[in-house]
């Protein structure tokens, strides 16, 4: 004959573990997958879907409790839930599955963005779609870095796609106005010297660099437009 | 149709008379004479209508057919409404009889009453086309009597209101003793009209054919006894003539076969005097046997194409009204062309084959044929030799006859019988053959392979179509005016020289086909009134064109289509190196289809527009096969938003005035306008943002304010002018006054200052026009930037000033940061950084002052120059203006000015701070989403208007107006729709309302999403009303969400929303 005995484990599924170390001891709390990010932007504001318990662990998988004396002389309380916010907020965090997968897939649409704004198809100046650019990357097999930023991984992904499809940057109008006397001698360094001219923004700070060392100040560069790109829609006739 | 009938028909196409040009097509004996029928099948689907206009056009008459069981459906109103609009004569025929005695199982009693329910309606139809174009002509009089008082119009509306009363009823409308109905069972084979069974009866019972064909239809009923006919069958519970002489017949035919009555059939059959084949009489399935009864009884296609032939017009009998219809485009009258235009009616009318004869060619549409299929690309049976013996023989057999029949009786038939060989029109028409006759097969040309190779679909309408002969092309916007007045008169035949004129252009035939299904075959020549194949114009003519030896010519009209393009998909290469492809495969679509659109976008999308789904797919399936030939994929096209602001509401989401109750205080949901703001930014309470840059020197004060609408709307109408005044000032700004304004732009240029000022009063706008410093984004922009510091003076109404001091070119240069700061801020918002709309953002105060004082040490240093270094606008931020170059002179060419600091340099620095007030000035302020909107012009029918109104609430669509057409059961419905929710639209609405609503986009306005998209309740009542969540959709969330996470943006949305629900991994347990 059984005798229901209730059992005094409680066993966590789907847990996240944040850890913080302090005052030489090490500190975890029991979280749910995927809502420590969550918690963190300020999506989630609800502390009970994010804790599994208010406990504060030495080891969450063992299941030890942090002792009293060691909250008060590392945290100054022993106010668990204050504890636990503060864990959260400064510790270390295991990134779930889900929230990897989301950060990943946003910072791949965000440089796929800047690309289709920054670029063109030189055949028609028209920019592309960022679908399109999308697709590209994933053609060409382009893995996003969480540690770079996206704007330098952009730049990247155009000099990948140039070698599979016409793509180019938008070319920026640029205005120059030199003395006369310095506008020759500029002349051979900047040939042919026009007075509206596009160029790759790519080197816009040496062409810069340049009028300023050579003219000594005078001349200036002045941007007529940042990207040179068709306007309006066009219709087939 | 067979080769050896092809030299008939060449001799047929020169004999005007007996050409019949209508949908579909073969030739045809007739009592003695024999006809060309040119036949032209056009598909039966709504979103294929296009296909029907192109027809209609060069057709001289058409054929309505119409399911007996189905009835009147909105396409037979469409195609009637088509047939009508172009003025050809439409017979009826009421298809598959069979379906009524079969499956519906109908006593001949009630397929009378059925048939005469519909031609009823068809009638009805007709009569509403009818007093609708009356009261239209009428009002048109009324509007030009004072005018013109004996126009074109005023005859034309005569004619109708006399028709009105008595003889031009009988000519429009469908009656059996008319002959202008058939009835028939095309998949059995039958067909008949009334003309056919009064024959029969004549000699039968003896009474007069004439009488017959008055009552065949009709309460008539016969009096069998008396010989007699009598009138008021259902008062004395007869039958009518037509249910007791003809239905019965063929029911009792249907009867016997159907219950396998052996006896019965062949009773029949002898008393027919058929003789059916011992195959077909064995054979067990009905359909059989009864075909082979039927189609020897009542052959369909005699029916049919004596209908035809009886009742259809030639190309000699078209109409002066017609004529004149095609030459006048909208409100032009005939009267006002030149008269050597009004002499080209004659060549119409006359439709002369002589050489003198203009030339006068309609090409109603293009399409494309693999250049494979072209006939100098095919392998022939037939050597040429053999061929021009073939003709020769004709030749000769065709001059004995003419010989003998002394050049004026109609030809004998050569072959009798077996010479009709078309099959009869099926009830659901399918693709779109043409078939025409006669040929000569030419020499191989170039053609690439694999090319498509466009011809065009055309029709003679006068003189004679030769190969090479060089010939104008006149597009639809052309005007002979313009041509007369650019050409004197009396010129011969046109050198190359000739000058430009718009919409023209001249070439050569270069290849005439005869167009036999899907089948080419060459010819020679074309004479007047028949239907065929120009090819090389691909060049010349993007979808429809008129073609004449004389330039006079005015062009025609614009076909009719009664589907606009509304359907719009964004279409894109699957390999975005195939991009090449993608655009020369569209425009081949473009050219290939009359009835789509193709646009590319600024965003780059391409941009597909087609009638309906059915179209869409259809357009696809040729982009993917024939024009592009690459993978393609489809998505919903990208859907633009503006950002903007609003006056802080008055009242709450529960209609509770704001500040009556206080805010219940909950931690969670508190409202985090300040939390946005990061540290070191001062914001008043009035939305003053006060923001200083990163090296601490320059303080800037923003505020945005919303923009009244009517201002917003006269920014946007403007732009082309604020986008002069621009690049004005920039050439100002060079010393270059070379570009000397404009009087009339100056002009425009104060009432456009005007109407600003008119429309922003009050206190709060008090001067501010003539602060404003600038508009944006792009320069040109709906937003407005203002300097309302004390020493501004460099508004864009004035220009830079000329001779401003050093102090204020040393402002105006960091104000050119400033100003690409707010151009940037306009460019995105936000929100989705989408673009701003209808925003004004005013900057209170630049504080520069620490700026100065550092600079002022090397003020004295700096030389004239600076003046002339000035620049217009400079929107980059790692752009260094003449100010920190100076001090890099200062530093003497070390390279670092001290103001490139840690920071970047000064004026990128002060851009993105201009940048970062503008932003945070807008996010203190009530934010709102704009959706752009369509108008959508809805025609619907009263019963289904409901519906309609369904659909348009289902899509956020707001109805403006609702009126009933004239004369019509048709209401005019006037509603927007926010673009967002328009995809499918169309299509829901044509499925919702079977087709009898089409609605048409165009794009109108922009709107103000009234739903704040950062909403959460706050008071005790949102709370009642909505629950702690407002899980209540949020119209502005939802877009704004959508378009961030495109934009990969940052999305405040819970990865998981529920963290006990996700699927548990841990295996213990």
């Amino acid at each position: 004959m059984s005798i229901f005995t209730p059992t005094n484990q409680i066993r966590l599924t789907n847990v996240a573990v944040v850890r913080m170390k302090r005052a030489g001891k090490r500190f975890e709390i029991a979280c749910y997958k995927n809502k420590v990010v969550g918690w963190r932007s300020g999506v989630e504001k609800d502390l009970d879907e994010v804790l599994q318990t208010h406990s504060v662990f030495v080891n969450v998988s063992k299941g030890q409790v942090a002792k009293k004396e060691d909250l008060i002389s590392a945290f100054g309380t022993d106010d668990q839930t204050e504890i636990c916010k503060q864990i959260l907020t400064k510790g270390e965090v295991q990134v779930s599955d889900k929230e990897r997968h989301t950060q990943l897939e946003q910072m791949f649409r965000d440089i796929a963005t800047i690309v289709a704004d920054k670029c063109v198809n030189p055949e028609t100046k028209r920019p592309y779609t960022v679908i399109l650019i999308e697709r590209a990357m994933k053609d060409i097999h382009y893995s996003v870095k969480t540690n770079k930023s996206t704007k330098q991984q952009a730049l990247e992904v155009i000099k990948q796609l140039k070698e599979k499809m016409k793509i180019e940057r938008a070319h920026m109008r640029l205005r120059f106005i030199l003395p006369v006397n310095e506008g020759k001698k500029l002349k051979e360094k900047l040939k042919p010297l026009i007075k509206v001219c596009l160029i790759d923004p790519g080197c816009f700070r040496e062409i810069d660099e340049l009028i300023k060392k050579e003219t000594k100040g005078k001349g200036s560069l002045e941007v007529l437009n940042l990207k040179d790109v068709e306007e309006g829609d066009e219709k087939f006739e | 149709m067979v080769l050896n009938s092809l030299d008939k028909m060449i001799q047929l196409q020169k004999n005007t008379a007996n050409i019949r040009n209508i949908c579909v097509l073969a030739h045809v004996d007739h009592g003695n004479e024999e006809y060309l029928i040119n036949l032209i099948d056009s598909p039966g689907h709504v979103d294929f209508s296009s296909e029907v206009s192109t027809a209609v056009r060069i057709c001289d008459g058409c054929i309505i057919v119409v399911d007996a069981v189905e009835g009147v459906c909105p396409q037979t109103q469409a195609v009637l409404r088509q047939a009508w609009l172009e003025n050809i004569r439409p017979v009826l025929v009421i298809n598959k009889i069979d379906r009524l005695i079969v499956e519906l199982k109908f006593t001949p009693q009630e397929a009378y009453s059925h048939l005469k329910n519909i031609l009823e309606q068809i009638n009805a139809l007709t009569g509403t086309l009818f007093t609708s174009k009356v009261l239209e002509e009428r009002a048109e009089r009324e509007t030009e009597s004072q005018v013109n008082p004996n126009s074109e119009q005023g005859e034309q509306v005569y004619d109708w209101s006399t028709g009105l009363e008595d003889t031009d009823d009988s000519h429009l409308y469908f009656s059996p003793e008319q002959g202008n109905v058939v009835f028939t069972s095309a998949i059995d084979g039958w067909g008949f009209g009334i003309e056919h069974f009064a024959r029969i009866y004549s000699q039968k019972i003896g009474i007069k054919k004439e009488v017959l064909m008055k009552t065949l239809w009709g309460d008539y009923y016969i009096n069998m006894k008396a010989k007699k006919i009598m009138k008021g069958d259902q008062a004395k519970g007869k039958k009518p003539l037509f249910v007791q002489l003809i239905l019965e017949n063929i029911w009792s035919l249907y009867d016997a076969v159907l219950k396998k009555d052996k006896d019965k059939i062949d009773k029949i059959v002898t008393s027919l005097g058929l003789k059916i084949g011992a195959r077909e009489a064995r054979h067990s399935d009905p359909k059989v046997q009864i075909n082979a009864i039927c189609s020897q009884w009542l052959p369909i296609s005699h029916a049919v194409l004596a209908m035809v032939c009886q009742k259809l017009p030639s190309p000699l009998d078209i109409t002066a009204e017609r004529v004149e219809r095609l030459m006048c485009t909208g409100s032009q009258t005939f009267d006002s062309f030149p008269p050597e235009t009004q002499a080209l009616k004659a060549a119409f009318m006359k439709c002369g084959s002589e050489d003198t004869a203009p030339v006068i060619i309609f090409v109603s549409k293009m399409f494309a044929v693999d250049a494979k299929a072209l006939p100098q690309n095919k392998p022939r049976p037939l050597t040429q030799e053999e061929i021009a013996q073939r003709r020769e023989r004709a030749r000769q057999r065709h001059a004995e006859k003419l010989a003998a029949a002394q050049g004026q009786a109609p030809l004998e038939p050569t072959q009798d019988g077996s010479a009709i060989e078309t099959c009869p029109k099926g009830e659901e028409p399918r693709g779109d053959e043409q078939q025409v006759e006669s040929m000569t097969p030419k020499p191989v040309l170039q053609e690439e392979n694999n090319q498509e190779s466009f011809i065009a679909f055309a029709r003679v309408f006068s003189g004679v179509a030769r190969r090479g002969k060089k010939i104008f092309v006149l597009g639809p916007k052309y005007s002979p005016l313009e041509f007369l007045r650019r050409v004197p008169l009396g010129f011969s035949a046109p050198p190359d020289g000739l000058p430009q004129v718009p919409h023209m252009a001249y070439c050569a035939l270069e290849n005439l086909y005869l167009l036999m299904g899907r089948e080419l075959e060459y010819l020679e020549e074309v004479p007047p009134g028949n239907v065929l194949g120009i090819g090389g114009l691909q060049d010349f003519v993007l979808k429809s064109a008129t073609l004449c030896s004389l330039p006079s010519c005015p062009p025609f009209i614009p076909l009719n289509f009664e589907a606009t393009p509304i359907v719009r998909v964004a279409v894109e290469p699957k390999h975005p190196s195939e991009m090449p492809q993608l655009v020369k495969g569209m425009k081949l679509l473009n050219q290939a289809d009359p009835c789509v659109q193709i646009l590319i976008q600024e965003t780059g999308e391409h941009v597909l527009v087609t009638a309906g789904e059915v179209h869409l797919q259809r357009c696809l399936d040729d982009l993917k096969e024939r024009f592009a030939k690459i993978h393609i994929s489809v998505s919903e096209p990208i859907i633009p938003f503006r950002e903007t602001i609003t006056k802080p509401p008055k009242v709450d989401m529960v209609n509770e005035e704001i500040g009556k109750q206080q805010k219940v205080a909950v931690i969670h949901q508190m409202k985090e306008d300040q939390s946005k703001i990061p540290e070191g930014i001062q914001v008043d309470s009035d939305g003053l943002i006060t923001i200083t840059t990163p090296n601490k020197l320059a303080t800037l004060s923003v505020r945005a304010m919303p923009l009244p609408e009517e201002v917003t709307q006269i920014l946007e109408e403007n732009s082309d002018l604020i986008r002069s005044m621009e690049q004005l000032t920039s050439s100002l700004n060079e010393g270059e006054n070379t570009h000397m304004i404009h009087q009339k732009t100056q002009e425009k240029i104060w009432e456009f200052k005007g109407k600003l000022e008119q429309h922003l009063t009050g206190r709060r706008w008090r001067n501010i026009v003539d602060q404003i410093w600038s508009f944006g984004p792009r320069k040109c922009g709906p937003n407005i930037l203002v300097n309302k510091s004390e020493d501004f003076q460099n508004s864009v109404w004035t220009g830079p000033a000329d001779k401003a001091s050093k102090e204020a070119s040393r402002y105006r240069d960091l104000g050119n940061s400033i100003v690409s700061g707010f151009q940037l801020a306009t460019l995105s918002g936000p929100m989705c950084e989408e673009p701003l709309m209808g925003v004004c953002f005013v900057l209170e105060k630049w504080d520069l002052s620490k700026f100065e004082e550092q600079g002022a040490s090397d003020l004295a240093k700096e030389g004239q120059e600076e003046n002339e270094t000035c620049s217009g606008g400079n929107e980059n931020q790692e752009l260094q203006d003449g100010c920190s170059e100076a001090f890099e002179k200062r530093t003497s060419q070390k390279g670092e000015s001290p103001l490139t600091d840690c920071y970047g340099p000064f004026s990128g620095q002060l851009i993105a701070t201009m940048k970062e007030a503008c932003r945070y000035a807008l996010q203190v302020k009530p934010q709102r989403l704009m959706a752009a909107m369509y108008t959508c012009d809805i025609m619907a029918t009263g019963d289904v208007l409901g519906r309609v109104y369904a659909v348009l609430s289902k899509r956020e669509g707001r109805v403006l107006q609702e009126e009933m057409k004239e004369g019509t059961d048709m209401f005019i419905i006037k509603a927007v729709l926010p673009v967002a929710e328009s995809f499918g639209f169309a299509d829901e609405i044509r499925k919702r309302t079977s087709g009898l609503a089409s609605p048409q986009l165009v794009f109108s306005h922009w709107e103000i999403i009234p739903s704040d998209p950062f909403w959460v309740p706050t008071t005790e009542e949102e709370y009642l009303h909505f629950g702690e969540k407002a899980d209540s959709e949020n119209q502005a969330r939802k877009y704004m969400n959508a378009v961030r996470k495109r934009k990969g943006l940052y999305v405040e949305e819970k990865i998981v929303e529920h963290a006990e629900k996700q699927r548990t991994l841990s295996k213990n347990k």
